[in-house]
């Protein structure tokens, strides 16, 4: 086990407060919480694709960087003009 | 990867690590929507820098180097938008509109008045 996946479990802490907000707010705070794990997930997956040392994984955080940017997006307008 | 290559990762990784915790935990702390936004600037401008400085101390100039960038800048480019976009749309939910209503009394900081509001 190595620093890198070390790294990896402590941030995975820091989804709790995220989904604290998620479960627990308005609709909202509970996008603001969504967005944020995203991040946090896209780094956790940066942290294990080190850890293992498979490059092929860094895609995996990419691919999760940009779909919950998609997804962010498509929410945020979701709860804009019709919720 | 010498001694002090492998401590210096083991720093970066722990600042990286820390802030985002904190980040976290300011979301879940903080009353307001709009100061709950604020947190996400730090992950992903703060921690995403010293991931990536910690990769490029560990492997190089590699292929893990140029997706952690790649990945870094998505990170801090969605952020920014995410963040207008959300703020945008509580607005909307709000008032209906989103730009400045003169009715609101928004202060506004002048050029050259030091700051007065």
């Amino acid at each position: 086990m190595n620093v890198w996946l070390i790294a990896a479990a402590a941030l995975m802490f820091g989804l709790i407060p995220c989904g604290i907000v998620v479960f627990t707010r308005d609709a909202m705070n509970r996008l603001v919480g969504l967005e944020m794990a995203g991040m946090i997930e896209t780094l956790i997956l940066i942290f294990l694709a080190q850890g293992f040392q498979n490059p092929n994984f860094y895609d995996l955080a990419l691919a999760m960087a940009l779909l919950s940017f998609g997804g962010g997006l498509v929410f945020t307008r979701f709860l804009e003009r019709w919720l | 990867m010498s001694g002090a290559a492998h401590l210096a990762v083991e720093v970066l990784l722990g600042i990286a690590v820390v802030v985002a915790l904190i980040c976290c935990l300011g979301l879940a702390i903080m009353p307001d929507f709009y100061e709950r936004l604020h947190y996400m600037a730090s992950v992903s401008t703060i921690s995403s820098v010293f991931v990536l400085a910690a990769v490029v101390v560990q492997e190089g100039w590699g292929q893990a180097t140029l997706k952690t960038i790649v990945i870094v800048l998505v990170l801090f480019f969605m952020n920014a938008t995410l963040t207008h976009a959300t703020a945008r749309a509580d607005r909307v939910r709000k008032l209906g509109h989103w730009t400045a209503d003169p009715k609101e009394n928004i202060p506004v900081v002048k050029s050259g008045s030091g700051g007065k509001r």
